[in-house]
């Protein structure tokens, strides 16, 4: 395969372990976080960061990148999960800011706007993330069906019952905001492999905003159609490369055509495009036998 | 030196209450985070702009800020159509709300940033000079006239929340949408209201903050985020909360930036929200705005 079709496959695996993380926390446990790509940003720029100052190899540091990104994570967490959850989405625009004048404020180190590109190359990348990625997918899906899952789902129908239940709220939800950052922190070391330069203008709150797009494209709680439209929707605009729409480039025009589907189909269906399904084997073979099938994940509130 | 510190902290607080304002009286009735509203903001600051440099002789101010706050109340009620009603009608959750929110305002930065991004906008000057000075100070003259506008608007706008009938309306839906309906209120006319009040709002706040600073695509969301920070410590949903919490911010911020730089600020500020959060989690107005009792 090319370079080109290899930086394609590897742009989809990281658009879909970034919505893995999104839909451990908005799928899973019903909260808004729009502060993911500055966890990716955080993870990102310090395992290459100490991997070029203390010539540590990358895969060492990158276990730095994520502890600091959990640290975070908690840090941030701890205050703001106790409140309601509108909180935690206008706390992580606030924290992106936060995070992308850090990176500026340490240019020293980090090169501010201009990028740091001092990345180490990775033979055979696109394995390691492929791997990566069906890692993560596998996880997550685990996740959803595991009893943690099931606690989610049942702090995101309702929190005060799941409390009554004995479920401890305010633990599990900083719980699936710590995972959901470390995977948002994978994502962000993967991406800085493969881009080999990373700047504090690449993980704004639109690319968070881009994620919770993606992942209600697919479907609310379907963790196959968020896969899918993942990959899809991000790699789709590469092919518009190069075609003019009265005179507009349309490549140039990708997030605002994500912008006008999203529209179309939360109006139309509104749960996104598989809504509570999950696309497998058995699903398909009661699809064609017109099975009705019990809907999985529960209803979203 | 402090006071003049002071002065054009408390004439930033004032257009930062203006957007927190619009921000709060969406979430107050709809109990979601409206922040569409920024998008809003840049698009009015936009066509204010294309509307004054479609003139050869500048019209005068008034004009073209009554001119982008009629837009501004028609482009709410646009964003209103295509993208709350539907899933207001199927009564979906917040959660969708929400997400309608974002999407609207990425689409709108992004057409901004693509069509009209590639140079920086600037309004005529309203004033020849740019400073006058009273007894020894030197007082910003569009400093000044911000803040008279920001809280002649908010004090009027106090005034229809708490004296005139559509405000009590207001209110009321805003407790229990479904019990007001009850009492005769119809609440659809109530929403729409609502909606034109946050348009105009952000039709004049883009207009002074395009004439303060110049016109770009990431205008109003990066204006938006200090209206979080505002309606955060200020109490979700509660008007007079926001409106001391944002004057508060504008003379911190305004200190902070002279003494540390404009770069460390926005660290300070948010590690001042996550401290207040932990404190003081319901906010100054200590109205906490309850999912359900």
């Amino acid at each position: 395969m090319s370079n080109y079709q290899l930086s394609l496959i590897m742009l989809a695996c990281i658009s879909i372990i970034t919505v893995c993380g999104v839909f451990a926390i908005t799928s899973l446990a019903g909260m808004f976080s729009l502060g993911q790509a500055s966890y990716m940003a955080i993870s990102a720029y310090l395992t290459f960061c100490i991997a070029r100052y203390q010539n540590l190899p990358v895969w060492v540091t990158s276990i730095i990148g994520l502890a600091g990104c959990a640290l975070v994570a908690f840090v941030i967490g701890m205050p703001t999960l106790r409140l309601r959850r509108d909180y935690l989405a206008l706390m992580t625009i606030g924290f992106g800011q936060m995070v992308q004048s850090i990176i500026i404020l340490l240019d020293k180190y980090t090169n501010a706007a201009i990028g740091f590109s001092k990345i180490p190359k990775v033979n055979n990348l696109v394995y390691i993330i492929l791997a990566i990625t069906v890692l993560i997918v596998f996880m997550v899906r685990n996740l959803k069906y595991s009893r943690f899952g099931r606690m989610c789902i049942a702090l995101k129908n309702d929190d005060i019952a799941a409390r009554s239940f004995g479920i401890d709220v305010h633990g599990l939800r900083v719980k699936i905001y710590v995972i959901a950052s470390l995977i948002a922190g994978v994502g962000g070391i993967c991406y800085g492999l493969r881009n080999r330069v990373i700047s504090p203008d690449a993980f704004d709150w639109s690319l968070s905003a881009e994620m919770q797009i993606l992942l209600f494209f697919g479907g609310t709680n379907s963790l196959t159609g968020s896969v899918i439209s993942a990959a899809c929707l991000k790699v789709l605009p590469e092919f518009l490369k190069g075609v003019k729409l009265f005179g507009i480039d349309l490549q140039n025009c990708k997030t605002i055509i994500y912008c006008l589907l999203i529209i179309v189909v939360i109006n139309l269906r509104t749960k996104g495009l598989l809504g509570e399904r999950e696309l497998s084997l058995s699903f398909l073979r009661g699809l064609f036998a017109g099975k009705p099938r019990d809907r999985e994940g529960g209803e979203s509130t | 030196m402090t006071l003049q510190l002071l002065i054009s902290g408390f004439s930033l607080g004032a257009v930062y209450a203006l957007i927190a304002v619009g921000f709060a009286i969406v979430f107050s009735i709809f109990k979601f985070s409206n922040i569409a509203h920024g998008g809003m903001i840049s698009a009015c600051a936009f066509i204010g702009y294309f509307f004054q440099s479609s003139f050869e002789e500048p019209p005068p101010f008034i004009v073209t800020a009554l001119f982008t706050t009629g837009v501004g109340v028609l482009m709410a009620l646009l964003i209103d159509t295509i993208a709350y009603r539907n899933i207001r009608k199927k009564q979906a959750p917040g959660l969708y709300y929400f997400l309608m929110s974002i999407t609207v305002a990425i689409l709108i930065e992004q057409i901004l940033s693509v069509f009209f991004g590639k140079n920086l906008h600037t309004y005529a000057p309203i004033f020849s000079s740019t400073t006058f000075s009273i007894g020894g100070l030197r007082f910003s003259s569009i400093d000044t006239l911000i803040m008279v506008i920001s809280l002649a608007i908010l004090s009027a706008l106090i005034f229809v929340i708490n004296k005139t009938k559509i405000g009590l309306a207001i209110r009321t839906v805003a407790i229990s949408p479904s019990t007001s309906q009850l009492m005769g209120i119809n609440s659809s006319v109530v929403i729409m209201a609502v909606f034109a009040i946050a348009g105009a709002l952000a039709g004049i706040s883009g207009v002074l903050l395009g004439t303060k600073f110049s016109v770009y695509p990431s205008l109003g969301p990066s204006m938006m985020t200090k209206g979080f920070i505002v309606s955060v410590i200020g109490g979700l949903g509660s008007l007079g909360g926001a409106i001391v919490a944002a004057i508060a911010l504008g003379v911190v911020e305004i200190f902070l930036t002279y003494w540390l730089g404009s770069l460390s600020t926005p660290i300070v500020l948010f590690g001042i929200m996550l401290l207040f959060l932990t404190v003081r989690p319901e906010g100054i107005s200590g109205r906490f705005a309850k999912d359900k009792v």
